[in-house]
């Protein structure tokens, strides 16, 4: 629970926060500065997710990633120099991530996540997991919400990307409404005409809320063969079926690989495909051989949604080519909405997106929806 | 590059690194777009703002630190981005983009335009520059959580002037000398009597009672003899705000007094107007010092935030009249001060001024932080928003690039999915509108205007410039004789300025051939005499939306963004950046958002 620290703001930080602080107001600035985040995972995504909170004034920011910079994530990502190759992702990003606000305790941590003990997140009020695998993301989940952290999982493949937020079962949080104001009569014109005693508009009013949100779980527990959700599935136009279902089900089939130039997507985390695919071919999926891999995948596709009941016609073929690494322009737009959100839960201030966005980049299409139980 | 070089990509990749684009802006879009572009692999980027780095730029505009503060934005951020991009090819002009050096030639250079921009102003001229040189531009804005892009390419969609945009809010001269009712009343009149203690006079600015005031007759006759009257009147009212403060070096004692008792005293004389509204309730000077206690200093909030006592305003009332006195005097004669909402005798003073005004008027009084928001047209911002359209922006360009414009859009961003689940909404470009006064074949626009009452250099400069976006306007009369009323040669017609539009034959039915070479623009404009319009009103441009913003009946929950409470009534007289129109000119481009987020517009079919 983030205490509301009852301490000044320093000049310094009235001046630099000023713009922010006219939006949502200086307790939200304070709760903000009580908080401390974990971000996990310092690729284009996280790099994004990282600038905005650093910005936003947080009590600290500790970036972890095990993965070392490459020739490529040297450009793929604005806080790592181009001569950090070989350094850790997560040291390079650090010198420059702390410049974008001395006031905010960046730090940077070399470990993987699956290694830290339970213990070790408990020092943040809010985790942050970019790019991580399905597995992963619904053990910390699990381990968080016991301990009320707020939990924020994202990934971007090309053009598609997604956020997942879990705030807990009674997240409280404050809205800000216009006070009614009764409505002033025009003057006439053809005389002085009594005007309403002087009410300011501008007069606002707190109303206190509370969210519940399911876990990473359950949300991803979604029986699509049951008729109720089949006959939504019908109305569901295919790219929201793209982005949210294939996401959900296989991020990893998707993901990004941090080896050459020709960045197909490697499935590294993903057990069922990957196992697949090497039990067919012998290897892991290349990027050499993008063709074959590509005709593969769709194939792996195409078995996983008869699995689930679902005809593979639901995505569209060429859905493989959309979805190479990361692209620039899709970390900023789901790294900006993912950043708003962790404000949002660390400030206690205005309605959380629940649960997950979904942003294709193709159509500039971003949208909101629930999964979970009613 | 984060484009993959697979197969399908290649051929993008390869134009992205050939093509030179244009960034107008380097603040909070402009950063994040800098940075998208780069990522994203576009090699060549030139990059423009006038502006200069303020410590409240650092919250978002996040190519920039602390040790930037007073550099160029331009410059600075081309440095940052060469740090982790040192092969881009970046080229930043410290310069406004309405400089004639900036050419159609020069915009002809670029494939793509992309602007930055947080006022109207330059937004119209580059429009106008990219419809010359038939160049798509995208344009977008931000407004704290609301955001918006959409792509401009001449003869294929709307251009930015297509759609009327509502103007600035002003208020009329008798709300705010006599009956103020809301505090944006009073911070205008203390923004007003700045100017006219310490600034340039001007005589639409007026602070001292309205005799002409028309609530205070049923009969129009008397209203225009009252106006003659006080015109003609010698009394005090003739010597002007400054000379008569001047002529008491200032005292604010006899300042205040005159201000907030003698002028209040005054106004309740005129009895018809407080027949139905709550009389003002003069000060004295002298009662307010009995008063006077030491203010505590409360709580944790921010200092700016405190509301003082009318004693507390009082005294900050007499120290920065103290201190602009002694600026003013610093600066020898004739000099004039320019408010600005970052000086802070300048901001102290405001607040005084316009808090007095408000306790006298009976409204409660504000801080200093609620204040400048006000007077200085503050519109809040953050790094995420920024970052989503800056996002948006190059999703948008590499459509163009790839030669896909037909799949461009406008996007709106929300605060909140409107009813379909949409935080981020898609919609159909718009074709051009056929009597666009700008992008149409032919434009011509008609003008109301008292042809006897009219100066040539309101022409040029209200109408023309302001209103219709010119910078450079050449005008001439069509009148058989081709007659050059305005040439944007300087000094060439500088004695039209003086005259009245009458004195060279302009009358009803008068038709101006008005061209701007920079913007490769020309307008016909068609002069109606008119001798009633509404008073404060100079001019009218026939099909025009009323000067009141017309507020879409579903953007009410965007109120506080949208036209509304930010939007101040005046031209800021600050030389620092364009905020007057900042704030409705983001909030025009995101004004939509209300009745879009209502709109349940499916923007595609299911097929997509």
């Amino acid at each position: 629970m983030i205490e509301k620290e009852e301490s000044i703001i320093s000049e310094e930080e009235a001046a630099q926060y000023d713009r922010q602080i006219r939006l949502w107001g200086l307790d939200a600035q304070k709760r903000l500065r009580g908080s401390r985040v974990l971000l996990v995972g310092l690729r284009g995504l996280g790099a994004e997710v990282a600038k905005n909170l650093i910005l936003a004034g947080v009590k600290g920011l500790t970036l972890l990633d095990h993965e070392q910079v490459t020739e490529e994530s040297c450009r793929a990502q604005f806080l790592i120099p181009v001569t950090a190759q070989g350094q850790n992702r997560a040291q390079a990003s650090l010198e420059r991530a702390q410049y974008l606000n001395p006031m905010v305790e960046v730090k940077a941590d070399t470990d993987r996540v699956e290694t830290k003990p339970d213990k070790f997140f408990l020092q943040f009020e809010a985790v942050c997991l970019t790019g991580c695998s399905r597995d992963l993301m619904v053990r910390v989940d699990q381990l968080c919400a016991q301990h009320n952290i707020k939990v924020f999982c994202g990934d971007v493949f090309g053009y598609h990307g997604y956020m997942f937020s879990d705030l807990g079962q009674e997240h409280n949080y404050v809205e800000e409404k216009p006070k009614v104001v009764k409505p002033k009569t025009d003057e006439s014109n053809d005389g002085p005409e009594a005007k309403k005693p002087k009410v300011d508009p501008n007069e606002t009013t707190m109303i206190k809320k509370t969210a519940s949100f399911c876990s990473l779980k359950v949300a991803l527990e979604v029986d699509w063969t049951n008729e109720k959700a089949k006959s939504s599935l019908k109305r569901t136009p295919v790219d929201y079926f793209l982005l949210h279902e294939l996401l959900l089900w296989f991020p990893a089939l998707l993901h990004h690989s941090s080896c050459g130039s020709h960045s197909l997507c490697v499935p590294r985390f993903s057990p069922t495909v990957l196992l697949k695919f090497r039990t067919d071919k012998g290897r892991d999926p290349h990027p050499e051989s993008f063709e074959a891999d590509a005709t593969l995948l769709r194939q792996i596709r195409d078995d996983v949604l008869e699995a689930m009941g679902l005809s593979s016609e639901l995505l569209p073929h060429d859905f493989v080519s959309y979805c190479f690494s990361e692209m620039a322009p899709v970390c900023a737009v789901v790294g900006g909405v993912l950043g708003q959100e962790v404000v949002k839960a660390l400030s206690q201030r205005d309605a959380p997106h629940k649960n997950f966005f979904f942003f294709d980049g193709m159509k500039g299409s971003g949208v909101v929806d629930y999964f979970g139980p009613k | 590059a984060l484009i993959s070089k697979g197969p399908p990509y290649r051929k993008l990749a390869d134009s992205l690194s050939a093509c030179r684009v244009l960034v107008v802006g380097a603040g909070g879009i402009g950063c994040e777009l800098l940075k998208n572009l780069v990522l994203t692999g576009f090699k060549n980027i030139e990059v423009i703002d006038l502006d200069t780095i303020d410590v409240s730029n650092l919250n978002r505009q996040f190519l920039f630190q602390k040790k930037h503060v007073g550099k160029s934005k331009a410059q600075v951020a081309k440095e940052s981005v060469l740090q982790f991009c040192p092969t881009a090819n970046i080229t930043a002009y410290h310069d406004s983009i309405m400089n004639p050096e900036y050419n159609v030639e020069f915009f002809r250079n670029f494939m793509l335009v992309m602007n930055a921009l947080d006022n109207r102003a330059a937004r119209n001229h580059v429009n106008r520059m990219c419809l010359a040189a038939d160049i798509p531009l995208i344009e977008s804005g931000t407004a704290g959580y609301l955001g918006q892009v959409t792509v401009i390419k001449k003869g294929l969609t709307e251009c930015y002037e297509c759609q009327p945009k509502p103007t600035q809010k002003t208020f009329p001269g008798c709300t705010i000398r006599n009956t103020p009712s809301e505090p944006i009343h009073c911070i205008v009149w203390a923004k007003y009597l700045f100017n006219q203690l310490f600034g340039e006079e001007d005589a639409d600015q007026e602070v001292s009672p309205d005799t002409a005031d028309p609530e205070l007759t049923w009969n129009p006759a008397d209203t225009e003899a009252r106006a003659t009257a006080s015109d003609q009147d010698g009394d005090i009212k003739r010597v002007s705000t400054k000379d008569w403060a001047r002529s008491t070096g200032y005292d604010t004692v006899k300042l205040f007094n005159k201000l907030f008792k003698d002028d209040i005293q005054y106004l309740l004389t005129m009895d018809k107007l407080w027949k139905k509204r709550k009389a003002p309730l003069p000060l004295d000077w002298l009662e307010i010092q009995k008063l006077a206690c030491p203010q505590e200093v409360t709580g944790t909030g921010l200092k700016d935030q405190q509301v003082l006592g009318v004693a507390g305003y009082s005294q900050l009332f007499s120290r920065s009249v103290e201190t602009l006195r002694s600026m003013l005097a610093d600066k020898g004669d004739g000099a004039e001060l320019v408010w600005d909402k970052d000086d802070p005798p300048a901001m102290d003073f405001v607040t005084a001024a316009a808090n007095l005004r408000m306790h006298i008027f009976s409204m409660n009084m504000k801080s200093r932080f609620d204040i400048k928001s006000m007077a200085g047209n503050i519109i809040p911002a953050i790094a995420t928003t920024n970052a989503v359209i800056a996002g948006l922006i190059v999703l948008e360009a590499l459509k163009i690039l790839s030669g896909d414009v037909e799949q461009c859009r406008t996007i709106f961003l929300n605060k909140q999915p409107n009813p379909r689940k949409k935080l981020l909404v898609p919609c159909a470009l718009d074709p051009p509108s056929a009597n666009c006064y700008v992008c149409a074949s032919k434009p011509e626009v008609t003008v109301k205007l008292n042809v006897h009452k009219t100066l040539v250099l309101a022409l040029q400069d209200k109408i023309l410039k302001e209103k219709f976006g010119m910078v450079a306007p050449d005008v001439q009369i069509e009148d058989g004789k081709g007659t050059i009323l305005i040439s944007s040669e300087e000094g060439e017609t500088e004695a039209n300025n003086s005259k009245f539009l009458s004195d060279f034959g302009i009358r009803h039915g008068s038709r101006l051939q008005v061209d701007d070479f920079l913007q490769d623009y020309t307008l016909l404009v068609n002069v109606i005499h008119c001798e009633d319009l509404e008073k404060d009103v100079e001019f009218e441009v026939v099909g025009d939306a009323p000067d009141k913003a017309p507020t879409p009946p579903s953007a009410q929950e965007d109120k506080n963004v949208a036209n509304g409470n930010k939007d101040s009534a005046e031209p800021s007289t600050s030389s620092k950046g364009d905020y007057q129109t900042q704030s409705f000119e983001v909030s025009c481009f995101v004004t939509a958002v209300g009745a879009i987020i209502s709109r349940s517009q499916p923007p595609f079919g299911p097929n997509r």
